[in-house]
């Protein structure tokens, strides 16, 4: 009976090793990966400061040109998880902050661009059962197994990142994303807008 | 169901004459069946009407009348309707931005952050901040906070109790202004407390406020949806005062529900977001209820989609959908661990998480213009509302009554009772065979018919096509022709009471504000013949109405 709690032990510590060592993101792996601008709707950028031993903390917002007032691409200079990039930046929220970070979701890259522009989402879902002590034990999500009304589920593991075997279903939107007109597009570097 | 037997052992009423004898005997009437359905000594009954109102929602609940939820087609909320989205975090999310449970202030802070960008309406964390902070953190928090409120959106926390937040230490923090940052300036606590039924624990009604019995109404912590939804109001304190006046303390809202899902949510759901329990396919399989809901009734939005393109690309390559799901909206963030036992159990009897319970009260207020279903017991002055039921069931038994005196006057055999000519075919029949053998039989086959319900299906089809079969075959053309008029009759009594249902649970709900457990049980009225389990009532107010006449007269001679 020990033998059996300390196999499903193993087992569940193999489980959450696996998910900890998922290899990082596209947009962490791509060489000379270049910010091109932001889609935050003219919107400030929220920037953080902090890094991957200290954590993260909110720094200030600014808008793209105050970043990058001449419309440059900026280098990436850091990654974290696909979650957060850092830009050669140090001053734009104050003295200390050290190199400033920005959200993924707010700027475009050139890995973006790389990707094109396919439309998916990975299948979430809600935790409704009643378990104990089973936080790292990790379901997969099992793939859509009829098509939507806007078509064919891309393959597990098609999509996001690269080790995860969570299904991506394709967006119940019904049309593919249009290409984005010039006054929305993020302008080319030394491009002006 | 069968017509109860005629009156005429019964010495000649008096009063109960023509058209003022109706008006009476159905009042009578109608007075008993309020009784009845109102008769709850075990609590046996009120259970089964929250049941009929959970199939009610599961059922219609994603129709307009029932639910009126924001148009699929409409891309962005309007201030008058805004839309309420719920935002997740989970394990992943936290693990994007290098954190972990419990959920610190510093990934609040990041979280209120990014969000700003969206310029929500209000925003909502259904996190208990009781997890140690450096004063820094707390600082970095609540500039967060100051910030989306210098923006137009207010940041609301969960709590416990009114002074729980006291307890955030952010030291001497100001914000870029230089301006202090207090705690009570940028965060508005609100009540998370979850009501349940008691009989079956279901999450069906929410609170107003969370108060004690010694506290007087109004004088609570307010309830996130409503304090939120107030506070949007043009007139936050004459909302506030409106919502909560008069309440007892455990008073609540009824949450309506749908079983469809919100559109927005196909995107990461695996079932489908539009599909509706059909009844027809309950009652024949016996599964009343949705098994699970994998796909809410409110829009939701991954934290880790937000967090990290790639989990979700689909928001549009400028985040477009993003912006158009966001903002102006009201943002409810909660958490998705697994285990964390944040849970509630829907009027359709599935789980979600705890979360949601805020965020479909809020919905529900916008629904409903700020005048969410409340039931009788709820209100103040509750007979006003029992009059109302008086008055439907008044009405139900005066068509009760008219269909049962027309049918009686013109002789009319009954459209489901036996005819006499049945009942003596019958009566040969088993006569044939000795008393005990015919009892014993019955005996046996009422128990197999208890014991194995598929048998009662079958029975109740066989039953009911010999019991046709035999009047076709023995009946006269007569007979059958009065069967037919008995029967047409039957109907349009049960089309007139049914207009009358559907005009009472109109006014009821959409003027009373009464939920479906107020109203339901006037179906079950419309089918005429409930009335006729409570006409004894009738001759035993004929017999004294005779009586009165009998004492009357003799005094009138002299």
């Amino acid at each position: 009976m020990r033998a059996l709690a300390l196999a499903f032990a193993m087992a569940l510590s193999f489980v959450g090793t696996v998910r900890a060592a998922d290899p990082p993101a596209d947009v962490c792996v791509m060489l000379n990966n270049r910010v091109l601008g932001p889609r935050t709707e003219n919107r400030p950028l929220p920037l953080l400061k902090g890094d991957v031993e200290h954590g993260f903390t909110p720094a200030c917002s600014v808008a793209w040109n105050a970043l990058s007032p001449k419309n440059d691409a900026l280098p990436v200079e850091g990654c974290f998880r696909g979650s957060l990039l850092q830009i050669p930046n140090d001053s734009a929220c104050g003295t200390g902050t050290g190199k400033l970070w920005v959200g993924t979701r707010w700027v475009v890259t050139s890995a973006d661009l790389a990707k094109g522009t396919e439309r998916a989402a990975v299948c979430q879902q809600l935790e409704t059962g009643a378990w104990a002590g089973t936080r790292a034990f990790s379901f997969e999500c099992k793939p859509r197994a009829r098509d939507l009304d806007t078509g064919a589920t891309a393959p597990a593991g098609s999509q996001g990142r690269a080790a995860d075997t969570r299904a991506v279903s394709a967006a119940a939107v019904p049309a593919p994303a249009a290409a984005p007109s010039k006054s929305d597009t993020p302008a080319a570097p030394n491009e002006p807008k | 169901m069968t017509d109860p037997a005629p009156a005429s052992a019964a010495p000649p009423a008096v009063t109960f004459r023509g058209k003022k004898g109706i008006v009476l005997e159905s009042l009578l009437l109608a007075s008993v069946a309020l009784f009845f359905l109102n008769f709850n000594p075990l609590g046996a009954l009120a259970v089964g009407h929250r049941y009929s109102q959970d199939l009610v929602y599961a059922w219609f609940g994603h129709q307009g009348w029932l639910y009126p939820r924001i148009p699929s087609n409409q891309q962005r909320a309007s201030p008058e309707r805004p839309r309420v989205v719920v935002m997740l975090i989970d394990d992943a999310a936290l693990a994007l931005r290098g954190a972990h449970w419990p959920v610190s202030l510093d990934f609040h802070a990041q979280m209120l952050a990014e969000l700003e960008v969206l310029k929500p309406r209000a925003i909502m964390l259904d996190f208990l901040l009781m997890d140690a902070a450096s004063p820094a953190s707390t600082c970095n928090f609540l500039s967060e906070a100051a910030r989306l409120r210098d923006g137009g959106a207010a940041t609301y926390v969960a709590v416990t109790r009114p002074d729980e937040l006291d307890g955030l230490d952010a030291g001497d923090c100001r914000d870029g202004a230089g301006h202090a940052l207090k705690v009570r300036d940028v965060l508005r606590p609100v009540s998370v407390r979850l009501q349940v039924d008691s009989t079956d624990f279901v999450n069906r009604r929410y609170p107003f406020e969370d108060r004690t019995d010694e506290q007087a109404p109004g004088t609570g912590l307010a309830s996130a949806a409503v304090r939120m939804y107030c506070d949007a109001h043009t007139d936050p304190a004459g909302c506030s005062e409106r919502l909560r006046r008069g309440r007892a303390a455990g008073a609540g809202f009824e949450l309506a529900w749908s079983p469809a899902g919100d559109e927005f949510n196909q995107r990461w759901s695996q079932a489908r977001c539009d599909a509706i329990p059909s009844p027809t396919h309950a009652i024949i399989f016996k599964k009343a209820l949705p098994a699970e809901t994998l796909c809410p009734p409110i829009a939701t939005l991954f934290a880790t989609s937000l967090l990290d393109p790639s989990e979700d690309s689909s928001l549009g390559l400028r985040n477009e959908e993003l912006f158009d799901l966001m903002e102006g909206s009201f943002v409810f963030v909660g958490g998705n661990f697994r285990g964390a036992g944040d849970l509630m159990t829907t009027p359709l009897h599935t789980r979600l998480p705890g979360v949601y319970y805020h965020a479909v009260a809020l919905d529900n207020l916008f629904a409903f213009d700020g005048h969410p279903k409340v039931r009788k017991e709820f209100r103040s002055l509750r007979i006003r509302y029992y009059l109302f039921d008086l008055g439907v069931l008044w009405l139900l038994a005066a068509i009760y009554l008219w269909r049962q005196n027309w049918a009686s006057g013109g002789q009319i055999t009954a459209p489901f009772a036996l005819s006499a000519s049945a009942r003596a075919w019958i009566a040969d029949l088993v006569g044939n065979l000795p008393t005990t053998l015919w009892v014993v039989s019955a005996a046996v086959a009422l128990l197999c018919l208890a014991a194995f319900p598929v048998l009662q299906s079958i029975g109740v089809v066989v039953v009911v096509l010999a019991l046709v079969g035999l009047e076709v075959r023995i009946g006269t053309q007569r007979d059958l022709a009065d069967r037919l008029k008995s029967f047409v009759l039957y109907v349009a009594a049960l089309v007139l009471s049914l207009a009358v249902v559907a005009l009472a649970i109109w006014v009821g709900y959409r003027w009373l504000s009464l939920p479906p457990v107020d109203w339901v049980g006037y179906l079950s009225f419309a089918a005429v013949g409930f009335f006729v389990a409570h006409t004894a009532i009738l001759e035993f107010a004929r017999r004294i109405d005779a009586i009165h006449g009998a004492h009357r007269a003799p005094k009138a001679s002299s």
